[in-house]
């Protein structure tokens, strides 16, 4: 399990690094929504992976680390998940304005000259 | 059970939210509302600088939010290094409000709020004890600044604004990944209990904690605009809005803030195995910072970017300084960031009074009259502008002498007696052998003065004495006062450079020594009698 | 004690005086003139007040607590050498201010004018009379400032721009020198006292460091006295007005470095070392100043090369490894003092009475001002060192020195009575130039100005100088004796060597010495008539030798060519560069980090791998790849890629216990990717350019290496993170508390409305900002000129309407989206419900206010694809920013209100109540938190998404416009505008 997940955290950053590296504004937000995947993942791992243990209790019953996973990095997740929603949503209006002011979709808001 | 420690965030706050309900076309009341929140938070920030220096030395106060134990909740800790970051910033909120109501804040929607909430940003960057509250702050401020580096719209600033979210995106991301390391592996977020198990942690996870440690580090040199990270500064700030480019001055020393705390608090010397980690690259990357912003100081005539350049300058140095790991030397560096930040600030605030009414500073007007003449905010020219106030060529002058004086470190106001706070205690009276490093930060220190002396006299003959018959700008008495305000201030460092130094000394030493800091979070008393209601 | 006051007022009042000046209006010449000599006046009668304690070798010290912290204190020190100079600093001041009282033009912004003078003089005073280093060094730099300010003054011209400048630029670099040289003998001797420094001269001499002070310290002295090489900045100062140059540039600002050589000649003196620095230095400008001055026209120019050359007889003699030369030496100050200022106003009476400077220009004003004529006479041969006259007594002294003093060289030894002579002849020669070339021969012709005798009290400020040359020519003992030596003793103290301040000395080799060097300097200047009358510009064999091209060159150079090739070199403005080495130094940083410590394999077995999973991810790593891939050309398909790898993401929540997490997720993922939808339609079209050129092929080859490694190492973080045991005290106690003490069964919703409220409320004050910024900017978003026009489809199924006469435009789309808008219509109330459910339960179950939010707005913008933007806006009122508010209000209330129950912010409290329907709801004070976080929620995604959605509806209404000059189109009133 650890090994697939880990897996699965290498292959988005890398594509979302790559995509973060390009020049097309698109390909960057994309690249950014694919990161923050990874990073979301990442964090959620840190708690261990527990299988059939939401951090869900029954009614009037305390609950405990060996039925629930660990809450805290859900929470942390959730928090992070809000704030690149966000982000996201603000970057992708800035590429916008940035095209219609600029005329072009390159993050350097002009075409590289060759 | 007394809550100052949390109103320099619920203000601000509750500002922005009444703001928010305001409706755009009430511009006054906002800017009424906005000028009482920072006078609050000015009044607040000497409240509490006065109580975080209080007779104990390590007094530090603990606001644990929710009444959670501090181990489990949230806590706010202010300390002497907060209360003084708390004050600069409500300077710099109070300094760019007034100058905004000019003209800026009518530029575009929703000023006033974002305002508000980089200050809460700011705030609570400064006084959280949790470093996911951190993060948390940390977007907090940077989405507000977002907002203030794109206010007023036009192709330069969107440019620049969509390099420096980039920038900042990925930035975050870092941070995300060093803090959930540092759970991970420590299993706490609470700094000073962070700080407790760093020295007991087990060899094989002490290379996670580090990597951990050293992705959070990229992230904070990434805001201070350390070589390489911070080519998106100057750029940014220069194509920002002056009152945004003012509060920014604040916002590029945050990560030098973060590594002041957190880097002294978790490596220093108790850290056990992980005593002074990464203090090396502070220090080489520090100087390289230097002379990166000394080069892009000279090899610009443009004085936005000339600023944005210093404003590299002085987070190398900072940086450098607190690589040293001196005590004295960090007073030192302590003293230098309070008067760096206010003279940013200022020149940030008197280029545009000084570029108005100027050919060179054409392509600026055209910027901002571009963000002026939309059909739905008022036509602003150059009428609005108050009153012009007599003999403002001379005072324009002076205050930029005194910037510049201030940026290269010259007599008589406070840069000259920051650089020797920093240089007399690196050399130490005492006759022994010296590191070459510490040679080399003072030659860098030197160094980077000597090229700001060149740069800021070739512009500003350029801008005052090589232009003939230049219009004498129209320049209101609210745009004016802030400049002088903050130039005052750094002469009242001069002045009062004793008991400011007693300060920062007091700062620096419980920096080095955080075992106050850490006993106070951890032993913090409930503050509610007994447990709240439903409990 | 009053004395020390008395120092205080001397440093205080010039500075009090330049504010004062600074207020007065423009044109109050005579105000700022007599304020100015008032202070000035009483600046003397305070050092003369002064004297006697002084004069027996007493010192008179305040001291004020500045920076104890650092040993630094406010330090002012009179001792008979700070006593001398300060005596000159107001003395000279004052005859200056009467002097430039009618020089200056009266339409002249006069005040400004006094006002840096005064200001200069203050700085002036504080530097001699600084008692600790740091203090030198501040008002040492201080100095620099106003004389920028004081040549700068007539900036409407470029050489007083270009003089101004170079002045500082060479004055202040030397300054940082000292300054670092001030720091390394502080730290040498542990401290900045003067007194502490004077004290431990063997300590300095014998330390390693000793060798970089020197160097620095000189440096300072060097650039602020214009000796060579950084001489060539004082001739350029000549362009301040001419009482300026009276003031700095004969008895002030340049007596500062030569000043400091003497200050601290107890300290660094006495090395040979310091012999060949300092000496040196003195003896090429020595001689270079005095040959260059022959062949100036400009009577300033003349004057200000001797100055230079007479500093560097003084620095000479301070470089001689002899007590009696350093007595020559500060004889020499005063002397120089008293003629070169009174040469300078009386080149400055000529100026202003004939209207030019240039020696070609001028003659005969003998006869049209005679008195001036005799006055300059007088001083030009105390310069020259005519006998009786004081520069002839210190010039003796001097030869007696170049004669007799030890030097570390032989050769040195025997060639320095020559270089003394040659010099002297020199300037024999000069000075007769001054005065035959100014005052004889025939009537001057073609003049701006008929010559004439300047108005007495112009003149006034001259005789007394010219009568203190004289009368100290006569009765040196009697007239500047004590003063002299008060002078040497507070540098020598005991050590103090006889002298004799006779007139005559008898027939001895110094006396045979002048006697060569006055005829030399006559024969030299009768040889050099022709040459000097066809008036080239610039000295025979030196002119190559122009120290302002090579400085203004090398400036160019290293401040601006090379600065601007390094910043390109070292930096750049592009994204991608940054991003790479963003990138990049992280993930170094991270394998620095385990590379030191080496990454074990962590304690915990990784569990069996479930292929129902590995198979859900191989369609993840899939999709990452393909949106990778297909990002830049198809976007759409990009997109769809995007929400495979969020579903992915979302089952492996699900799998793994976090419910919340995959809820949130696929809200998030659905209003994303309806935004980016929207988006979408604004991006320029892209066709895919077969072919790629070798460069590209390479910066590919580099990211993908980047990519790759940063996938490897956080897939290995993740991986060593999994395999170690988990945290648990926080999540035990969380779980514990939860319930009890929280008040909610679902963990993760009461850890983040209760046990790190704060979080959440730090974050939806994010999506607040964002959202107003959002607006804010799409306020003035214009579309690029090629994605105004409407999208294809549209136009086909517009023309298609058209076409039919029985159809209406648009008619098509209704018809396509009847059902589903229909369908859409009825399900939003299903879905407000769903919201309130998730909202309600979401404290124990997994829900809560941001899921529910989404879903209100997932809700709203169905309606908006189906509806239509009018549709909507005319059906219903939304008010975005209004529910951001209430939602900030509610939260930060809920929070605040615990402190009127005397509980710190955001403490809970909570009860359940029974609902119909829903059951128990937990009435946590926390549930009102959640509700504040869902009203915002809601408002702030949909004042994002309509903002977004309504660009469409007015694109194509906006008429495309060159980028140059943007406009903005008004947002609909429905959008935030109430």
């Amino acid at each position: 399990m650890e090994t697939i997940v880990a897996l699965g955290i290498g292959v988005l950053t890398g594509s979302g690094v790559w995509l973060l590296l390009r020049p097309r504004t698109f390909q960057v937000i994309i690249g950014l929504s694919l990161l923050s995947y990874a990073v979301n993942l990442f964090i959620f791992s840190t708690g261990g992976l527990r299988t059939g243990a939401a951090p869900v209790l029954e009614r009037g019953v305390a609950g405990d680390l060996a039925q629930q996973a660990d809450p805290l990095p859900q929470a942390l997740v959730l928090t992070a998940i809000v704030i690149s929603f966000a982000t996201t949503a603000l970057f992708l209006v800035v590429l916008l304005a940035s095209r219609g002011l600029t005329g072009t979709d390159h993050v350097d808001g002009r075409e590289r000259e060759r | 059970m007394d809550h100052l420690t949390i109103a320099p965030i619920v203000v601000p706050l509750l500002a922005g939210t009444a703001m928010v309900l305001i409706g755009d076309q009430r511009r006054t009341l906002k800017a009424a509302l906005g000028l009482a929140s920072v006078l609050a938070l000015l009044a607040l920030a000497l409240v509490l600088l006065r109580l975080a220096d209080g007779a104990d030395t390590e007094a530090v106060r603990v606001y644990r939010l929710g009444d959670w134990p501090s181990l489990f909740g949230i806590v706010l800790v202010l300390d002497r290094l907060a209360a003084l970051m708390l004050l600069l910033t409500s300077i710099l909120g109070l300094a760019a409000l007034v100058f905004s109501l000019a003209r800026w804040h009518r530029a575009g929607v929703h000023f006033h709020p974002l305002l508000q909430f980089q200050l809460m940003g700011l705030n609570g960057t400064f006084l959280t004890g949790d470093l996911f509250n951190l993060f948390v702050f940390f977007e907090v401020m940077l989405a507000a600044s977002y907002g203030l580096v794109l206010h007023g719209s036009g192709t330069a600033r969107v440019r620049a604004g969509l390099h420096y979210i980039v920038v900042n995106l990925a930035a975050s991301l870092l941070f995300l990944i060093g803090v959930s390391m540092l759970y991970g592996v420590a299993g706490t977020l609470n700094m000073a209990d962070l700080a407790k198990r760093i020295p007991t942690l087990a060899g094989e996870d002490r290379a996670l904690l580090e990597a951990g440690a050293a992705i959070l580090g990229v992230a904070f040199l990434v805001k201070a605009g350390m070589w390489p990270l911070g080519f998106w500064l100057p750029t940014t700030y220069a194509a920002a809005s002056s009152p945004a480019a003012a509060i920014l001055s604040i916002l590029s020393k945050v990560g030098v803030y973060a590594v002041l705390r957190l880097w002294l608090l978790l490596f220093g010397g108790a850290a056990g195995a992980s005593a002074g980690f990464g203090g090396a690259w502070l220090l080489l990357g520090g100087l390289l910072t230097i002379a990166f912003g000394s080069v892009a100081v000279l090899a610009t005539q443009d004085l936005a970017r000339l600023a944005g350049a210093s404003v590299l300058v002085s987070s190398g140095t900072l940086l450098a300084a607190i690589g040293a790991g001196q005590v004295a030397v960090t007073g030192g560096a302590l003293f230098y960031l309070a008067s760096s930040v206010l003279a940013i600030a200022a020149f940030f605030l008197l280029i545009e009074l000084v570029e108005r009414g100027r050919e060179v500073g054409a392509d600026v007007l055209a910027v901002t009259r571009e963000a002026f003449g939309e059909a739905e905010e008022e036509d602003l020219d150059e009428e609005e502008v108050g009153v012009a106030i007599p003999a403002t060529m001379a005072i324009l002058g002076m205050s930029f002498i005194g910037c510049a004086l201030l940026l290269a470190g010259l007599p008589p106001l406070s840069g000259f007696l920051a650089k020797f706070a920093m240089l007399a205690p690196l050399l130490g009276p005492n006759g022994g052998s010296v590191p070459f490093i510490s040679w080399a930060l003072v030659a860098a220190l030197v160094l980077s003065g000597l090229a700001t002396v060149v740069a800021m006299t070739r512009t500003g003959i350029n801008a005052f004495w090589a232009s003939p018959e230049r219009a004498v700008p129209r320049v209101g008495v609210v745009e004016i006062a802030p400049v002088l305000l903050l130039l005052a201030l750094c002469l009242a460092l001069t002045v009062q450079a004793g008991p400011v130094m007693r300060y920062m000394h007091a700062t620096a030493g419980s920096l080095h020594a955080p075992q106050g800091y850490v006993q106070g979070v951890l032993s913090a008393p409930p503050s509610g009698s007994g447990e709240g209601s439903g409990r | 004690m009053p004395d020390a006051m008395l120092l205080l007022a001397i440093v205080g009042l010039p500075f009090i005086g330049a504010i004062a000046a600074g207020l007065l209006p423009t044109h109050a010449r005579n105000a700022a003139a007599w304020l100015a000599g008032a202070i000035a006046l009483v600046g003397l009668l305070l050092v003369w007040v002064l004297q006697p304690t002084v004069a027996d070798g007493g010192v008179v010290r305040l001291e004020l607590a500045w920076m104890p912290a650092l040993g630094l204190d406010f330090v002012l020190r009179m001792d008979g050498l700070a006593w001398v100079f300060a005596g000159l600093v107001t003395g000279i001041g004052l005859l200056v201010v009467l002097y430039a009282r009618y020089y200056m033009p009266p339409e002249d912004p006069v005040p400004r004018f006094f006002a840096f003078l005064l200001a200069f003089m203050g700085s002036m005073a504080g530097l001699v009379l600084a008692g600790n280093l740091i203090q030198l060094v501040f008002f040492w730099e201080l100095t620099s400032l106003f004389s920028f300010l004081l040549i700068g003054y007539r900036y409407q011209a470029a050489a007083a721009r270009d003089g101004a400048r170079m002045a500082l630029t060479v004055t202040a670099s030397g300054g940082l020198a000292l300054f670092a040289g001030v720091l390394v003998l502080g730290h040498i001797v542990g401290g900045y006292d003067l007194d502490l420094v004077l004290a431990s001269g063997d300590r300095v001499r014998s330390h390693p460091l000793y060798l970089p002070a020197l160097v620095l310290v000189v440096l300072g002295a060097l650039t602020k006295s214009a000796q060579f090489p950084f001489h060539f900045w004082l001739p350029h100062a000549m362009a301040a007005p001419t009482p300026v140059s009276a003031y700095l540039h004969s008895a002030t600002l340049v007596k500062a470095g030569v000043f400091l050589l003497a200050r601290l000649w107890p300290v660094l003196a006495g090395t040979d070392a310091w012999f060949w620095i300092v000496g040196t230095a003195g003896v090429a400008t020595l001689l270079l100043g005095a040959y260059v001055a022959i062949f100036q026209h400009d009577l300033k120019g003349l004057l200000a090369y001797s100055t230079i050359s007479h500093l560097g007889l003084i620095t000479l003699l301070l470089g001689l490894d002899s007590e009696l030369a350093l007595v020559a030496a500060i004889f020499h100050v005063i002397n120089h003092a008293t003629f070169k200022a009174s040469l300078f106003m009386a080149a400055g009476i000529i100026d202003h009475e004939t209207g030019t400077r240039d020696i070609r220009r001028l003659s005969g004003l003998n006869r049209s001002m005679p008195f001036t004529a005799r006055l300059a006479m007088v001083a030009a041969a105390a310069m020259a060192g005519v006998p009786l006259l004081n520069g002839f007594l210190s010039k003796e002294m001097f030869f007696a020195e170049a004669l007799w003093a030890p030097t570390p060289s032989q050769l040195i030894y025997d060639l320095m009575p020559l270089a003394a002579v040659v010099a002297s002849a020199f300037s024999v020669a000069y000075s007769l130039r001054f005065i035959h070339g100014a005052f004889f021969g025939p009537d001057p012709v073609g003049l701006p100005r008929a010559p004439h005798e300047p108005p007495s009290w112009m003149r006034f400020p001259v005789e007394v100088l010219v009568l203190a040359c004289i009368m100290v020519g006569i009765l040196p003992a009697a007239t500047v004796g004590p003063f002299l030596d008060m002078a040497a003793r507070s540098v020598l103290g005991a050590a103090t060597p006889p002298y004799s301040l006779a007139v005559w000395h008898g027939f001895n080799l110094p006396l045979l010495m002048s006697v060569i060097a006055l005829a030399g300097g006559v024969a030299l200047y009768l040889v050099l008539q022709r040459h000097l009358l066809s008036g080239v510009e610039g000295p025979p064999l030196l002119r190559r030798l122009e120290g302002r091209r090579m400085f203004e060159r090398t400036m160019v150079f290293l401040s601006w060519r090379l600065a601007r090739s390094l910043e390109g070199l070292l930096g750049t403005r592009r994204l991608q560069p940054q991003l790479r080495l963003l990138v990049g130094v992280a993930i170094l940083a991270a394998a620095w980090a385990v590379h030191r410590r080496g990454l074990e394999p962590g304690n915990l077995a990784p569990s069996g791998a479930d292929p129902v999973l590995a198979l859900v991810w191989a369609v993840g790593v899939a999709c990452a790849l393909g949106a990778a891939w297909q990002a830049k050309f198809h976007r759409l398909a990009a997109l769809i890629l995007l929400g495979g790898a969020g579903l992915v993401t979302c089952v492996t929540f699900v799998w793994f216990s976090a419910p919340d997490l995959a809820l949130t997720q696929l809200l998030v993922e659905v209003v994303t990717t309806v935004l980016l939808l929207l988006g979408l339609r604004w991006l320029p079209k892209r066709v895919p350019v077969s072919g790629l050129d070798a460069a590209t092929a390479a910066r590919r080859l580099r990211d993908l290496a980047i990519a790759v490694a940063a996938g490897v190492g956080l897939a290995t973080l993740a991986y060593g993170v999994m395999t170690r045991i988990p945290p648990e005290i926080l999540a035990q106690y969380f779980l514990e508390r939860a319930y009890t003490e929280g008040g909610g069964a679902n963990v993760v919703n009461v850890i983040l409305v209760d046990f790190r409220g704060f979080d959440t409320l730090g974050e939806i004050t994010v999506l607040a900002a964002v959202a107003l910024t959002v607006y804010a900017l799409l306020r003035r978003f214009r579309p690029a000129p090629d994605s105004v026009g409407t999208p294809e489809q549209q136009r086909d199924q517009s023309a298609h309407d058209a076409a039919r006469p029985d159809r209406q435009v648009g008619d098509t789309a209704a018809d396509w989206l009847l059902v589903p808008s229909v369908l859409t219509r009825l399900l939003f109330p299903v879905i407000g419900l769903v919201a309130l459910f998730l909202l309600l339960r979401g404290h124990d179950l997994p829900g809560g206010g941001f899921a529910a939010g989404l879903a209100t707005s997932i809700a709203v913008i169905l309606q908006y694809m189906v509806g239509g933007a009018q549709w909507i806006e005319t059906h219903l009122r939304l008010r975005p920013r209004r529910w951001m508010g209430a939602g900030l209000l509610l939260a930060a209330g809920t929070g605040a209100a615990s402190w009127l129950f005397g509980y710190p912010f955001l403490t809970s409290y909570f009860a359940y109540a029974e609902l119909p329907g829903i059951g128990a709801v937990p009435m946590a004070s926390a549930l009102l938190f959640d509700l504040g976080v869902f009203a915002l929620v809601v408002g702030a995604t949909i004042l994002m998404l309509i903002a977004l959605a309504h660009q469409s509806v007015r694109g194509h209404r906006s008429v495309p416009r060159p980028t140059a000059t943007p406009t903005t189109v008004r947002a609909p009133a429905a959008v935030g505008e109430e």
